[in-house]
């Protein structure tokens, strides 16, 4: 039977709430939930908290394995109704409960989580009672966890509005109930907001808000259902990126005059030694399988797209086999810039261009898997801070790119 | 005019720094270590820190979060003989790095830059 909201406790006000947001979890949501009890009794025992699993109704009984742990904090249960998916939803849901229950701080840590915790609730809970509005994770992961991030959602998201947030998609993070007011009043949301675009959406709406924003230390490093780059991201893909497009045309006044970019405080040290995290493994023939027939099913579009000598550069990388493998970074940053005009004039049905960008993507990622492979985790970190710096260096270029108009 | 406040142990380097900087138009105000280096800061309000990360009695990294914890947008450089500072996470909470030269050029790159950095208010 479908219920919108099961509150066994009655809970009307909470200062203090960890959510978690599933859609058929119930194999891994106890996990996150014991954590965070045993964080809030531990950290945040003085203050009125709740744990809430926002759901999307789900049917594998993430509902009744939820409500039925045993903790001390009290829990809320809140699903959207019944066809309506997307972890977006679920934080539209969770926004209006943090309003409605008068909260201060929120922590939402994902529901696959594996490696979380009571001290991950401290580091992403404690900032926002002093003096920040947004906490982002910083966790150690494995140099092929989290490719979107590297190569897209933390380079481009630094160099436009000028906060260096290494997560910015991290799934695990911290808000304040102010701005969780702010989410709910905002225009920009989308269908791609509803779904994966949340997480950008938020540290992006957070940056665009001059909430001061801190990166809270995890110690542990973020272990999950981890994907191989390879493998099947189309919507996340085109949410994600589609989302970080749209709001670059909303906020255009504000990312047009940022001059490079500034650290965030780091909240959390004193954790003891970091743990690495487990590898990931990447099929890079598949990669480089993906970016060949890419050019059969989206050339045209990256003929009408693309400048000129970016496509001149894609048909020289299309003859290298693996060995020789080389996609340079600065060739990426301009096939982005005219992704981005591309999608901001509607050159493009815009979710056939994200995808179409997929294969270019993945061609990216092969050349970062190569160039990184004899690297540690801490070298590639160097190498992907050298890329911000040539998106950073890049900016003018893309603002003149956007002033002068139509794409290539 | 742009104020630096230099912070590092060793005398011959504030000389240097001080020297070339002022030649570059800077007003440079120096520190012999971190000690009341938040009340210095707060006093002299300088608009770039440049900050030493091995000093004899100071470790330039716990420093560079206190500034930052304290003056969230402070831009600070941080300057150090060797690279292997890096392996400390809480390095990223620096604007720049440049590795200790006598050449300046490069510090006068990331002095200029870290002066050109800005974040509209929304």
């Amino acid at each position: 039977m479908f219920e919108k909201e099961v509150n066994p406790d009655n809970i009307q006000k909470a200062e203090f709430i960890v959510a978690i947001p599933s859609y058929n979890e119930a194999d891994s949501i106890a996990y996150p939930v014991q954590q965070a009890d045993q964080g809030i009794a531990s950290f945040f025992g003085h203050m009125k908290s709740v744990i809430i699993n926002c759901d999307n109704n789900s049917q594998d009984g993430t509902k009744e394995i939820f409500l039925g742990i045993k903790t001390d904090t009290p829990k809320i249960y809140i699903s959207t109704e019944p066809g309506i998916k997307g972890k977006g939803n679920n934080f539209k849901n969770l926004f209006q409960k943090i309003v409605d229950l008068e909260a201060k701080g929120v922590v939402v840590v994902d529901a696959d989580l594996k490696s979380i915790t009571p001290q991950w609730i401290k580091n992403l809970g404690e900032p926002l009672f002093q003096d920040f509005g947004y906490v982002a994770p910083l966790y150690v992961r494995h140099k092929y966890d989290g490719t979107i991030t590297n190569s897209i959602a933390y380079p481009l998201t630094r160099s436009l509005y000028g906060r260096r947030v290494r997560q910015p998609i991290g799934g695990d993070f911290g808000f304040s109930g102010k701005l969780a007011q702010t989410y709910l009043q905002n225009d920009t949301w989308t269908d791609a907001v509803s779904n994966f675009g949340i997480d950008i959406w938020m540290t992006t709406i957070a940056m665009n808000e001059n909430t001061p924003i801190c990166q809270a230390f995890m110690g542990r490093p973020k272990i999950h259902r981890a994907k191989d780059p390879g493998s099947d991201l189309g919507p996340m893909f085109r949410q994600v990126l589609g989302t970080i497009f749209e709001l670059m045309i909303n906020f255009h006044p504000f990312w047009s005059n940022v001059k490079w970019s500034k650290p965030t405080a780091i909240f959390g040290f004193g954790l003891g030694e970091t743990e690495m995290p487990p590898p990931v493994n990447v099929n890079k023939e598949v990669l480089l399988e993906k970016f060949q027939e890419g050019f059969s099913l989206y050339s045209h579009i990256w003929e009408k797209v693309l400048q000129k000598g970016a496509n001149n550069k894609l048909q020289e990388i299309r003859k290298m086999d693996q060995e020789q493998f080389d996609f340079p970074t600065n060739l990426w940053i301009k096939i982005l810039i005219d992704f981005i005009i591309a999608y901001r004039d509607k050159l493009w049905n815009r979710d056939e261009l994200l995808d179409s960008l997929i294969p270019i993507y993945m061609s990216k990622t092969l050349s970062f898997v190569k160039k990184t492979e004899r690297m540690s985790i801490r070298e590639s970190e160097e190498f992907i801070e050298e890329e911000c710096t040539q998106f950073e260096a890049a900016k003018n270029l893309l603002i003149q790119r956007w002033n002068n108009g139509k794409a290539a | 005019m742009a104020k630096i406040l230099v912070v590092d142990d060793e005398e011959h380097i504030r000389l240097l720094y001080s020297e070339e900087l002022s030649e570059a138009g800077y007003e440079v105000i120096t520190a012999a270590d971190g000690y009341k280096l938040i009340e210095k800061i707060e006093e002299q309000k300088p608009d770039v820190v440049i900050l030493d990360i091995k000093m004899i009695d100071y470790n330039g990294l716990d420093l560079l979060q206190k500034i930052r914890n304290k003056f969230y947008n402070m831009p600070v450089i941080l300057c150090t003989a060797y690279d292997t500072f890096k392996e400390d996470i809480k390095s990223i909470a620096a604007d720049f790095y440049v590795i200790k030269s006598f050449d300046l050029t490069e510090l006068k790159n990331k002095i200029s830059m870290a002066l050109d950095a800005s974040i509209p208010s929304s």
